[in-house]
């Protein structure tokens, strides 16, 4: 097999992010408009592997993504032993302001999945202005809990493999196997309580925000919602839900994708995100 | 009877996700239509038993049953959204699992197995 080099790069960034020093673990392709791709609970940046390997798109963005704190390689902040991780809505939404200004990305779009979606539709609620263009995939403004957090985080059970075979279900079964299974290994990978505690405030009350989504203003930054048909966690209903509660929002439901559309089969995903890319890119 | 339990073992027999998901795995699992039970025995990974009730009382780890027209959507050979893994059954209320759950979450990846491997025709 012949050697391929992609044309992606990774580097650390050294910054203070939530008041605390981080070594923050980024990747980008790319130039032109920045991109700023926010992966899953539980997972890291490499979701993005196939956004970052598109010639089509790297073109005329600049696709960046970050591995947040606790998460792929980057480091939790010191003194993480004694703490237990929980993710909030608050600290979620100023993290992603903290590095778009600590890479100095002027106006980017932002697209999210699962509590990246979630958290795109707390910025379109609270920080509209910071971004050209918010994409939520899988986006829900709540969720209805169907399993217990318990065993994501327990002595007796491989928390990386049982978060891999909860969440395994979620993605299209015509999706191709080794992308599938890709995503899965990020799962595995995760370290001991991550992916229990990115959900902390995707469970909670904390980051329900039905009774605020219809304060989103899409005049001033435009909001695309794209949700796979397979996913069961946040459901094409779900997502119908929370867009009937925004004006101007343009939804759209994805047949043979899942949860993890950029990762479980890139290559027709990006077949339903190019559309949407073109609008940012006329746009301008 | 929509799931083919009668044909569990041999389908199990020699398949290589249930060998990488199944180390050490114990467990007496109830599968239910709502008319049939079965019970399948798993020793060290492997299906050693699989009988058809009905059973007095029986002593289980797990149980899981949906009604029989779920199992014939969720056996669909390209199963509808929400009928194509066992927690998307859970999610919408599909099906009752009840037991030990720390067991269920340890093996998760094995159970799934076992329930997509009757999907497949028979050999």
């Amino acid at each position: 097999m012949k050697t391929a080099r992609e044309p992606l790069a990774g580097y650390y960034i050294n910054l203070e992010l939530l008041g605390r020093p981080h070594r923050l673990y980024v990747e980008e392709a790319g130039q032109g408009i920045p991109l700023l791709c926010l992966h899953t609970a539980g997972s890291d940046s490499r979701q993005y592997r196939g956004l970052m390997n598109d010639a089509g798109i790297t073109r005329d963005f600049r696709v960046i993504s970050f591995d947040m704190p606790w998460h792929g390689k980057s480091s939790p902040p010191a003194g993480w032993q004694t703490e237990e991780y929980r993710l909030t809505s608050a600290d979620y939404a100023r993290m992603v302001l903290e590095v778009c200004d600590a890479l100095e990305l002027d106006r980017p779009a932002v697209m999210g999945c699962s509590i990246g979606g979630r958290i795109a539709l707390v910025l379109a609620v609270q920080h509209a202005a910071r971004f050209r263009a918010i994409i939520g995939l899988q986006s829900g403004a709540s969720i209805d809990p169907y399993y217990e957090l318990t065993w994501f985080h327990h002595p007796q059970v491989h928390g990386g493999e049982a978060s891999a075979a909860y969440v395994s279900g979620l993605m299209a079964p015509m999706s191709p196997d080794a992308d599938r299974w890709e995503t899965l290994w990020h799962y595995m990978q995760s370290g001991p309580g991550i992916f229990k505690g990115d959900l902390y405030f995707y469970r909670g009350a904390d980051g329900d925000i039905r009774e605020r989504l219809a304060t989103i203003d899409t005049r001033v930054c435009p909001l695309y919602l794209l949700t796979g048909e397979y996913d069961y966690s946040v459901s094409p209903e779900d997502t119908r839900a929370a867009a009937e509660r925004i004006p101007g929002v343009k939804f759209s439901v994805m047949p043979k994708l899942g949860h993890f559309p950029m990762s479980e089969n890139p290559a027709l995903f990006l077949t339903y995100l190019e559309p949407v890319l073109a609008e940012i890119r006329s746009r301008g | 009877m929509a799931l083919p339990l009668e044909t569990l073992k041999e389908r199990a027999a020699g398949d290589a996700l249930l060998a990488r998901f199944g180390l050490d795995f114990d467990c007496a699992l109830l599968i239910g239509d709502g008319d049939t039970d079965w019970l399948v025995e798993i020793a060290r990974g492997a299906v050693v038993r699989v009988a058809r009730g009905p059973f007095i009382m029986p002593r289980t780890d797990l149980r899981m049953r949906a009604a029989s027209d779920v199992w014939s959507k969720f056996l669909a050979p390209v199963p509808p959204p929400g009928y194509h893994d066992l927690l998307a059954l859970r999610r919408f209320r599909r099906i009752q699992i009840e037991g030990d759950i720390r067991l269920m979450s340890a093996y998760l990846f094995y159970l799934k197995r076992l329930f997509a491997l009757l999907r497949a025709p028979a050999a």
